[in-house]
């Protein structure tokens, strides 16, 4: 009766800034190579490797490609990847938490066992071994990433659902008759929508660490790719001749990790205060 | 968690031995994949393990017999079980010794690099993120919750090669490779390493501290300790047990996210812990050594989350009574 | 003095004041009281004093500002809200900033709050001795505490071994018994308790307040008793004051301002409470619904629903006033006061359906008819439900009484089917005589019976318009091509409240929606699972109306889950009391609740606030 909602705070410059550098990422991404300083086999030849190359902004890397234009077309797959980890353990995680959440009895059970099984063991570790192993690309890295990721979601949407299945409208709603499959779309589903999207952007940022942590020790990307992690390490052996080589995608990594990040909280308390008050 | 009530005359023998098994359990069903991943990988192990030398059918065939890659894989997987439960973890493909003594060689530096980072995240975030959630709103808080953004976005191989550069490098505070003499020399070899890993660490506990916190500062028994005229230390006091109780519940969490983490500072750093061996092993597919350290990873994960949740038994009255062992 | 009528016990040893001198300065009394929230204003001008060794009873529906004032009194309130006025104690002037200094000497030892519900105000990591420990003034040694926690818990009628215990080891009443001792370890001189039986059972409630008089009598402590019940004020209070939109409309004696109200606003509220002895044929309401506070503007905040208001009321606020010119005591806030001999109390309309009162019996197939059900839950000592038999005539009101636990609720859901249960039949021979057709062999027939909740707030999913919500149930009862605005006009809401979202319903308006969905499938059965337990007193009596409405033109069985004895009484034709699973005693209304045969039925009757 007594508590009211604080009136919606202004929009912070911290998510302003942080949805400019992602949409100037996203830009990168799709068209990378007109935005690219330098074509990557353009200065190819001993000799220029360095900083304070002629016309190389940030200089180049131990194999004389310009540092800046690496890191432009790393965008693609320091976006695309976490995305696709982020949106297919999500689908994972709808598809059997709903399943989990409503229909409950052994399939609840199975599914929570898988959820465990996959949540006891460092979800970057799992990815090493299954993709050193097995020797897979980056697509590979992603669906292994997908099911490395998918019990956080199973068990958040779950729970969404377990605790949208007692509210007396959907018990009302089975009582009316209205089908369980229609129950969960008309009802349940759209009550989680805030929850869903905040995690999406949650996990594409633990994506993003997770696989250039990968690429940076070798896995997932070829020997010679544009991606920052991988950038990152062949940088590191030339820290002393150009440290950007290694600190512009560093850089970029935990610039790029903590603007979904923070978008992600931002957009979820505003989700929750558009729920709370309607 | 599903603890079940438990019936006997020792129900937390009961509750320990039933978590013991699950524990089992999961180490049994991770060395199946580890191994089903051997099986399925691509190429030729024994072309591998010839290394450099010629690959001759006969070196092929012979290198097959030794390492039993001829065999089905069940019973591979067999031959390999019963080395284990003798002692015996298998040979490293690479190098020729026995696992355990390679194991063995490189425990001592990755269990001092996270001990120092636990301590270092813990000792730091904890207190952070108690006053961050007492400074609600304000200036304070905003900084550290930001932060606390920004370590969990930064993967801890992207802050040791920023430390490396600016203390290494840069200002020259600190040694840019090795691991150092002596306890004061290595304490200081590993410092920055430590630090690497405790930032991402230590972000979480803040976030998680915080959370906790806030969340029990809103509980009426807060006011109602208030109305008796309880001071603002005392209630705190009273907060901070209260909140203890999510915060011990996720060390498990944050030990899973150490040992992950450990590998990519190892290699930052260059130093020769298991986390490195991890990262080089995968790579030359020794797979002896990989099933080793994925066996002693989940093993101590889940022994952490076995004693964290004896701790929530400790901490949380509540739980005692739902898992049978408290009055 | 009138209240010893109600109450024998309370005013023989009620000690007389240390000294005149003192007893002419109140204990506590706050004067222009007026709290500010984000949104605006919670409160709006109070006026209170508390004497010494006095109960008085702060009596409002929720959105009244009681419980914020109280805050107010307490030095509690939270941040983002403030407080303005004076306030004084012992007549020493007291900052309402919570974070003054002198509040650190105050809360506690002189005013203390104790709190509505016992399950969240114990912490509950720590032995209920430690936490009656902390308040414990001085620094005792260990032996000391635990001597002084042991005899706090003998004074509130505990075991010595609750100290070791941990509050969710316990009982709800033996909770709240855990936190009064908790409060008088500091030994206020001021008790104020917000509403803090509300959330325990009845016969619970009585032993908490009887409890509450001797500590108040034995102490000599003043004590501030909020609650929304008039019925528990009338029979635990010196004095009442009644609160309405954030302002204090009425003080005075018990029997001042309940059998003589000053204020029409306090008159249509007594109206409305439901009496336990007879069965009305249509309950008062009041029409309308409670402002904000801060929507009020100069006039008076109950304008809009009174008869007797003139135009003079809209735009002028009256002070209180003294209704009896010799009487200071009873003062209420109302232009037309020196009126108030010729108040009308608006009676209600004229009983046109007393005919609806009367059960049916003659039927030979009953609406709902359960024989032996026995519902389990796994891990549980005992059946929730055990061996239940139940027949619901058509067009006939059965109540199904009991307390919380004792298996009510789940007989309503094994009664809707959301439940299965694990042995007996639910069967609907009516209607499954009626519902020939394609729908009538589905085993979940909607048309058969239909179900309406407790909470107002989650009866509806706030994502979707009042008129989506309808037409889904039309659609799944077969009738889409029905108006949802028909419906909306069969529970008495406006036909344009189909655009409308659930947020901007009053409670009793969405359970109202809730009740128009329910009837979409035109059930023959509905169930009401304490379907007005939530909603005010005003409120709740529209609703029952409603109910008693539908039950006559569409001749509809309804089977009413409640705790509460009056709302049964004006509900039931039959009553079923449940005690542990079991049907205790069962019989027509008449005859149950006012000669129970059943000792537990008599324990419960012997512990309605009313009955003192």
């Amino acid at each position: 009766m007594t508590r009211r909602l604080p009136r919606m705070p202004r929009t912070p410059l911290t998510v302003l800034l942080s949805a400019v550098f992602l949409a100037v990422a996203v830009l990168c991404a799709l068209a990378g190579p007109l935005l690219a300083p330098h074509a990557l086999d353009q200065d190819l030849y001993l000799g220029t490797v360095g900083a304070g190359v002629e016309g190389h902004l940030s200089g180049t890397d131990a194999l004389g490609r310009d540092v800046l234009s690496l890191a432009v077309l790393g965008t693609r797959s320091a976006l695309l990847g976490p995305v696709l980890v982020a949106c297919g353990s999500m689908l994972l995680g709808l598809l059997l938490g709903t399943l989990a959440g409503f229909r409950g009895g052994w399939l609840d059970t199975v599914v929570g066992r898988y959820a465990d099984l996959l949540l006891a063991l460092p979800a970057v570790l799992l990815a090493m071994v299954v993709v050193g192993m097995l020797g897979g690309g980056y697509w590979v890295t992603v669906l292994v990433l997908v099911v490395l990721f998918s019990p956080t979601d199973v068990r958040l949407v779950r729970a969404a659902v377990m605790e949208q299945a007692a509210r007396p409208y959907i018990e009302s709603a089975r009582v009316l008759g209205i089908r369980p499959g229609r129950i969960m779309v008309r009802h349940v589903l759209p009550n989680t929508v805030p929850i869903v999207v905040a995690n999406l952007l949650l996990n594409t940022a633990f994506a993003m660490v997770a696989l250039s942590s990968l690429s940076y020790l070798g896995l997932g990307v070829a020997p010679g790719a544009a991606d920052w992690g991988r950038q990152l390490a062949d940088g590191q052996r030339i820290m002393v001749d150009n440290p950007l080589a290694a600190i512009l995608p560093g850089v970029l990594i935990i610039l790029a990790a903590t603007s979904v990040n923070l978008l992600g909280d931002w957009l979820a308390e505003r989700l929750d205060r558009k729920v709370a008050t309607r | 968690m599903p603890l079940k009530g438990a019936g006997g005359a020792r129900p937390l023998a009961g509750f320990v031995a039933r978590r013991l098994g699950t524990a089992l359990l999961l180490l049994f069903l991770l060395s199946l994949l580890v191994y089903g991943l051997v099986f399925l990988a691509p190429g030729d192990i024994a072309r591998n393990l010839l290394g450099t030398r010629n690959a001759t059918p006969e070196a092929l065939a012979q290198v097959r017999a030794q390492y039993h890659l001829d065999e089905p894989f069940l019973r591979q997987y067999w031959r390999w079980l019963s080395g284990l439960l003798g002692g015996d973890l298998g040979t490293s493909v690479r190098t020729g010794e026995p696992v355990s003594s390679v194991l063995a060689e490189r425990l001592g530096l990755t269990a001092a690099l996270c001990s120092l980072a636990f301590g270092l995240s813990v000792l730091v975030g904890v207190p952070a993120g108690v006053a961050a959630a007492l400074r609600r709103g304000r200036l304070a808080d905003r900084l550290l919750v930001g932060g606390s953004v920004v370590g969990v976005s930064a993967p801890g191989f992207a802050v040791g090669l920023l430390l490396l550069y600016v203390f290494g490098v840069g200002l020259e505070w600190f040694p840019v490779y090795g691991t150092g003499t002596g306890f004061l020399d290595g304490l200081w070899h590993l410092a920055l390493p430590s630090v690497a890993l405790a930032l991402g660490l230590g972000a979480f506990v803040v976030k998680l501290t915080r959370a906790a916190v806030v969340r029990e500062l809103e509980e009426d028994y807060v006011v109602f300790a208030r109305s008796r005229g309880l001071g603002g230390r005392r209630v705190l006091g009273v907060v901070l047990r209260n909140a203890a109780v999510p915060v011990v519940t996720s060390l498990g969490l944050l030990v899973a996210y150490l040992l992950g983490g450990t590998v990519l500072v190892e290699t930052t750093f260059a130093l020769p812990g298991l986390g490195s061996l991890l990262e080089s092993s995968v790579l030359f597919k020794d797979f002896a050594v990989v099933q080793a350290l994925t066996l002693v990873t989940a093993l101590v994960v889940s022994l952490v989350t076995l004693a964290v949740d004896l701790a929530y038994l400790a901490v949380d009255p509540r739980m005692r009574t739902r898992a049978g062992v408290g009055r | 003095m009138s209240r010893a009528d109600h109450d024998p016990s309370a005013r023989a040893t009620t000690p007389t004041a240390p000294s005149a001198v003192l007893a002419a300065v109140p204990l506590l009394s706050v004067r222009g009281l007026r709290v500010d929230g984000p949104a605006g204003a919670i409160v709006a001008g109070v006026d209170l004093d508390v004497r010494r060794g006095e109960t008085l009873a702060l009596v409002g529906e929720s959105g009244s500002g009681k419980s914020m004032t109280v805050k107010a009194l307490s030095g509690l309130l939270p941040a983002g809200v403030r407080a303005t006025g004076t306030l004084e104690l012992d007549g020493e002037p007291l900052p309402l900033d919570p974070a003054a200094r002198p509040w650190r000497t105050v809360r506690g030892n002189r005013v203390a709050l104790l709190l509505q519900d016992p399950f969240t105000s114990l912490s509950p990591v720590h032995t209920c001795g430690a936490q009656i420990g902390w308040a414990l003034p001085g620094k005792p040694s260990r032996a000391e505490r635990a001597k002084r926690v042991a005899a706090l818990l003998a004074e509130v009628g505990l075991a010595p071994d609750t100290a070791d215990r941990y509050p969710h080891q316990l009982s709800g009443g033996m909770r709240q018994r855990v936190a009064i001792a908790a409060v008088l370890a500091a030994d206020p001189d001021l008790l104020i308790a917000d509403e803090p039986t509300t959330a325990l059972d009845a016969t619970t409630q009585h032993e908490v307040l009887e409890l509450i008089a001797r500590l108040q009598r034995e102490r000599r402590m003043a004590v501030v008793l909020i609650t929304h019940d008039l019925g528990l004020a009338r029979s635990r209070a010196d004095r009442i004051g009644v609160m309405y939109a954030g302002r204090l409309v009425e003080t005075g004696t018990g029997a001042q301002v309940l059998d003589a109200p000053a204020h029409p606003y306090t008159a249509r509220l007594a109206a409305c409470e439901p009496p336990l002895d007879r069965r009305l044929p249509l309950l008062p309401t009041i029409p309308g619904q409670v402002p904000a506070a801060h929507a009020v503007g100069a006039g008076c905040a109950f304008a809009d629903r009174c008869e007797l208001a003139l135009p003079d009321c809209r735009s002028r606020y009256s002070p209180l006033l003294a209704p009896a010119p010799d009487d200071a005591e009873h003062l209420a806030a109302c232009l037309r006061i020196g009126e108030s001999a010729a108040l009308p109390v608006p009676a209600p309309e004229a009983a046109q359906a007393s005919e609806a009162a009367a059960p049916r019996t003659g039927g030979a197939e009953p609406a709902l008819l359960v024989t032996g059900l026995v519902k389990r839950f796994p891990r549980t000592d005992r059946p929730a439900v055990d061996a239940v038999d139940l027949r619901l005539e058509r067009g006939e009101a059965v109540v199904v009484l009991g307390q919380s636990g004792s298996g009510k609720t789940t007989l309503a859901r094994c009664v809707v089917g959301l439940e299965r249960p694990d042995a007996g039949t639910v069967a609907f021979p009516l209607s499954e005589r009626d519902g020939g057709g394609p729908r009538g062999r589905r085993t979940t027939d909607p048309g058969r019976v239909q179900i309406v909740f407790q909470d107002p707030y989650s009866a509806l999913n706030p994502g979707h318009s009042i008129g989506t919500t309808l037409r889904e149930a039309l659609r799944a009862a077969g009738r889409p091509d029905e108006d949802p605005a028909d419906l909306l006009e069969l529970v008495g809401l406006p036909r344009e409240y189909v655009t409308r979202r659930p947020r901007r319903l009053s409670g009793g308006e969405r359970q109202r929606v809730a009740i128009a969905r329910a009837l979409a499938p035109r059930p023959g059965v509905l169930v009401c699972d304490e379907a007005v337990s939530a909603l005010d007193v005003s409120v709740q009596a529209g609703v029952l109306n409603l109910l008693a409405r539908l039950r006559r033109e569409l001749d509809l069985s309804i089977l009413f889950i409640t705790h509460d004895l009056a709302i049964a009484r004006q509900v039931a034709d039959r009553v079923h009391v449940m005690h542990r699973g079991r049907v205790v005693e069962h019989g027509p209304a008449d005859a149950v609740l006012t000669a129970p045969a059943h000792p537990y039925t008599r324990q419960l009757l012997a512990s309605a606030p009313a009955a003192h």
